[in-house]
């Protein structure tokens, strides 16, 4: 008995992502509550998961850096960039959209590498590397579009069909099927291959147990680094596939929104722990909370506030979790 | 300059030539010599900032040595980093840097040198494998009260921590184990398993560094103890040539004024 007991105990620990399952649960039934039964509907779901897609591929990134103990404020302006780079690339140039894609992931993959060299081989702390970066990039992003939207209107592109049209027959757009294609492959990695072990150990204490063990924590914290940018890059490309255009604000506040999913679903603020499907919870959270509040009629302006008090919940418990882990509780 | 040398024939597993090492200005270590073969234990002493851990650090790939010759079985070696003196087969368990609490213990046993195997051409990890290694080596390790190799190392006391480090160095066939103060966090009794993990290690013919301030742990486990003072060996103490007491008190004289 006594060991069914230490069994679950260990077991919910090791599994973060039941707190936010928890209350993705108890917003789902407050919203359906108090949208008299239209919130769990599929077009309402529909909206859930187009709302997501963008911030779950971007958090998924921040989930990668942050449990390898860094931290990426650029990520709302990378976001950005690869769409302008892959409209500008497409319209202005004439290339074919797929090497337009290509060009603009590789664009803002140079952006993970600089954040992340300078991160790691400086050691200047990646908050205030990527915070520069943020206004370097926001910049860039300003002269290279004029200050006017990047649009792909009209242009007819199976490329671009794949990215961003509807799955045939329903609602669901194709910005979410990537979605969860980049949660699957990315919790591959993490859980089943050694570089997610590797990742894990990049996080803890600077990485000097990792470093000591032989495990090349720079190398890992700089492919991170590099796939965040990557994967909010690629986010920002989806949606433009999928409206059509894009601007210097496509992104805005998503690098701190993605923060707050990646907390929400679990990710240790000190590195280490962490899991691509608690993410998945924290984004699909933000999501609903955003749906139901449209649902039932609240002003906009509790959004903002009410992503904040569920961002300090999470954090509470989750340095609460943190200090029991160290006390051995 | 003192050698440190064995009576045992052996080629040296690692031999250190007149190393030096210099941080700007100040020369941390000074023509060091030394020797390191099978199946024997050589302890590491000296007082603070006389440049035990920089030594440390030099033979487990951290830090280059500023000049001299560093041979791992007969070859000349510049150790690129830790996973380079690692696959050479040089393993260090440090005071704080042994484990990884977050992590379950078996990520942690095979950490940066973990198994894989091939499914569909993709290389992933071979979890069930590593689980059940790792299980059985903890046990033959006299880790008995763990029962599954999921379990998350923060649980783990000081002891079994050590003994973990410990017992993956000796899974990995590691040919020279350093200790660096191992046990300085322990309470008696997990000492003395320490003390017998490293009996264990050296009847599997590993070659131990063992680097602690207590000389009453380590003048009953070293073959031969060498004493570190200003980034120079001073003196080589043998086997029974002097007690925990004339030890202690030849490192606090050579100690700084």
């Amino acid at each position: 008995m006594k060991l069914a007991i230490e069994k679950l105990i260990s077991w919910l620990r090791q599994h973060r992502e039941l707190g936010p399952l928890i209350g993705l649960a108890a917003l789902c039934i407050l919203f359906e509550v108090f949208s008299k039964g239209k919130f769990l509907t599929f077009p309402q779901l529909s909206a859930l998961a187009a709302l997501s897609a963008s911030l779950g591929i971007v958090a998924v990134g921040v989930t990668l850096l942050m449990i390898s103990g860094e931290f990426d404020l650029s990520v709302s302006q990378t976001f950005a960039l690869a769409p302008i780079l892959m409209a500008t690339l497409i319209t202005e140039v004439g290339l074919p959209s797929i090497l337009a894609l290509f060009l603009a992931l590789l664009g803002v993959s140079f952006v993970g590498l600089i954040n992340g060299v300078i991160s790691t081989l400086a050691r200047v702390p990646s908050l205030i590397v990527t915070l520069g970066m943020l206004f370097v990039i926001t910049s860039v992003n300003r002269i290279i579009a004029g200050g006017f939207p990047v649009q792909l209107f009209g242009i007819e592109d199976p490329i671009l069909g794949l990215m961003g049209s509807d799955v045939p027959g329903t609602p669901v757009g194709a910005p979410f099927l990537w979605m969860l294609a980049v949660f699957a492959l990315s919790w591959f990695v993490l859980d089943r291959t050694q570089y997610g072990s590797w990742i894990r150990a990049a996080g803890h204490n600077a990485g000097e147990v990792g470093r000591a063990m032989g495990v090349p924590i720079r190398v890992v914290k700089v492919t991170n680094f590099v796939l965040c940018s990557v994967l909010a890059g690629l986010a920002g490309c989806l949606q433009l596939a999928d409206f059509g255009s894009a601007g210097v604000n496509s992104g805005e506040n998503y690098n701190l929104l993605a923060i707050v999913a990646v907390v929400m679903g679990g990710t240790s603020l000190f590195g280490v722990r962490g899991t691509v499907l608690g993410t998945l919870l924290g984004t699909l959270m933000i999501g609903t909370l955003k749906t139901g509040l449209i649902l039932v009629g609240a002003g906009g302006e509790y959004y903002t506030g009410l992503i904040g008090i569920l961002l300090l919940l999470a954090s509470l418990v989750n340095v609460k979790a943190e200090s029991l882990r160290r006390k051995g509780g | 300059m003192i050698q440190v040398e064995g009576k045992v024939s052996k080629r040296p597993i690692v031999q250190l030539k007149n190393i030096s090492r210099r941080f700007g200005k100040i020369e941390v270590l000074r023509d060091i010599s030394f020797s390191l073969r099978r199946g024997e234990v050589v302890g590491l002493v000296g007082d603070n900032g006389a440049g035990k851990s920089t030594l440390v650090k030099i033979i487990s790939g951290y830090l280059r040595p500023t000049s001299g010759k560093m041979e791992v079985r007969g070859q000349e070696i510049q150790f690129s980093s830790p996973r380079h003196s690692r696959k050479l087969g040089i393993e260090t368990v440090y005071q704080d840097l042994a484990i990884i609490g977050q992590l379950s213990l078996w990520r942690n046993f095979f950490l940066g040198k973990e198994k894989k195997k091939k499914i569909f051409g993709i290389s992933v990890l071979d979890r069930n494998v590593m689980k059940k290694t790792c299980l059985e080596q903890l046990r033959s390790f006299g880790l008995k009260s763990i029962n599954s190799a999921n379990q998350s190392a923060e649980n783990l006391s000081g002891g079994e921590r050590q003994t973990l480090a410990i017992a993956r160095a000796v899974y990995f066939e590691s040919r020279l184990l350093i200790l660096d103060e191992p046990v300085a966090a322990l309470s008696v009794r997990e000492t003395r398993k320490v003390m017998e993990m490293i009996q264990l290690a050296k009847s599997q013919k590993i070659a131990i560094l063992y680097i602690d301030h207590n000389m009453n742990h380590v003048v009953p486990v070293a073959d031969r103890i060498a004493v570190v003072e200003h980034g120079e060996i001073k003196r080589v103490v043998r086997r029974g040539e002097m007690t925990a007491n004339e030890l202690s008190d030849l490192v606090a004289q050579s100690g700084p004024n």
